[in-house]
């Protein structure tokens, strides 16, 4: 379309009509394409040919105006509320006679609810494919966390739930606080960065809290580039976000799902004054070992020793048995013991008389007894 | 020389003597060398049980 400028020596000067005319006829070179946004300020009057509603972008705000065919809204019977999220198919446009953008619409579609749990379980198989929910990646949780990371929304109810938990198990837990966005379009990148911070600082668990919501307010917790965060974490990562009956994708990641924020701090920290208190059984055994230990080879000891001298001085009273009966039987062969029991012995000439037939009457004899002797004469021999 | 070695030469010496064929001169032999080694393992059972005690008495004085 040939627009007519009036030229007042050299420059060129349009009227409004002709540059609306001009913008109007680029604009409709564009494409056509699906705009994504919340209805209000929804207009429609029966005297109107076009029914208009402002689309705006939830997540940072902008807005856009829309136009559509009156005949054509009604035959969709969509009775659209406001801030009911829409996908409008149309191109942009300029309402010429006004000078105003806005998009025409040539179709609309509620995108609502459905939807979006749609896409978040068109996400939530392809992750699984991809092995991010499986059972073999889960982490265990350390016994003794040095020091535990927190993300958590900032002044959040989930913050203070999670660090009483920790502080009335574990009174001297260290707990790093990481304070972000739980809820908006700019949460799920600012979770990761806080993810991603943590672990910078050096934390052996992080614990991801946000309270319970709508499920819109949840969604950035399903985002994908979140929950990849939190499936890479390097260290093991608890996720307590919502309430038990949500399960956003970040819980499946995560190496343990805990119900509530306070549920998740009890699990991150060990109970100090069980702990103290198996400590302290775990060293009295010790003792009562040691004691015991020491006991035994005590006895053991002192047994063997009462033994030691047993088998020698039994062999030294036998031996000195065994040499008195000797002794006995050396003094019991000596001719004085015979002789102190009333024998005598008798010598004719020198040699002991051993028979009767070496002697004759009238000869002389010697007799020797135990204390003495005396001098003798046969009288007879029988 | 470690204690339970100390403690099975100790036993072994009294099996020896027990079995009553060990000739006196080396019974007796036996018998003092037996004697040391009861007193090495008694010296080092009371050692064992100072320090049993100290231990007992540190982790008294540490209890919070």
């Amino acid at each position: 379309m040939k627009v007519e400028a009036i030229e007042y020596g050299d420059r060129k000067v349009y009227s409004v009509g002709a540059f609306n005319r001009g913008v109007s006829s680029w604009l409709a070179r564009l494409p056509t394409v699906w705009v994504e946004g919340e209805v209000t300020e929804l207009r429609r009057s029966a005297r109107w040919a076009s029914v208009f509603f402002t689309l705006k972008d939830p997540q940072d705000g902008s807005c856009l105006g829309v136009s559509m065919a009156r005949g054509q809204f009604d035959a969709l019977r969509l009775e659209l509320a406001d801030g009911a999220r829409v996908h409008v198919y149309g191109r942009p446009e300029l309402y010429e006679a006004r000078g105003e953008f806005r998009l025409r619409a040539l179709s609309l579609e509620r995108f609502g609810l459905g939807d979006h749990l749609a896409a978040l379980e068109r996400l939530k198989t392809k992750l699984a494919g991809e092995g991010l929910f499986a059972a073999e990646r889960k982490r265990s949780l350390p016994l003794l966390p040095a020091r535990i990371g927190l993300v958590t929304g900032n002044d959040a109810a989930a913050k203070r739930d999670v660090l009483t938990a920790i502080t009335t198990r574990f009174p001297p837990a260290n707990v790093l606080v990481a304070e972000t966005y739980v809820q908006g379009p700019r949460a799920a990148g600012a979770v990761v960065d806080a993810l991603r911070a943590l672990c910078r600082e050096g934390v052996d668990v992080v614990v991801v809290a946000r309270g319970g919501g709508s499920f819109e307010d949840l969604l950035p917790f399903s985002d994908e580039r979140l929950v990849r965060a939190v499936a890479d974490c390097p260290v093991p990562v608890v996720s307590a976000v919502g309430h038990e009956q949500d399960t956003p994708l970040c819980d499946l990641a995560a190496d343990v799902r805990a119900s509530t924020p306070s549920v998740a701090g009890r699990l991150v920290v060990p109970d100090l004054a069980q702990l103290l208190e198996r400590l302290g059984r775990a060293r009295a055994g010790l003792e009562r070992g040691a004691r015991r230990g020491l006991e035994r080879e005590r006895r053991r000891s002192d047994g063997a020793h009462e033994r030691l001298g047993r088998a020698p001085r039994l062999l030294v009273e036998r031996g000195r048995a065994k040499l008195e009966h000797s002794a006995g039987r050396l003094r019991a062969l000596s001719p004085k013991a015979t002789l102190e029991r009333g024998y005598a012995i008798v010598r004719a000439e020198e040699s002991i008389v051993r028979s009767s037939k070496a002697l004759e009457p009238g000869e002389r004899v010697e007799v020797e007894l135990a204390d003495g002797g005396f001098g003798a004469r046969v009288e007879e021999i029988q | 020389m470690t204690f339970e070695e100390a403690q099975r030469e100790l036993e072994e010496i009294v099996q020896r003597l027990e079995s009553g064929e060990t000739p006196l001169d080396e019974a007796l032999k036996l018998w003092e060398r037996g004697e040391e080694l009861y007193r090495f393992c008694k010296e080092r059972l009371d050692a064992a049980e100072g320090k049993i005690e100290e231990l007992a008495s540190r982790a008294e004085s540490a209890k919070p």
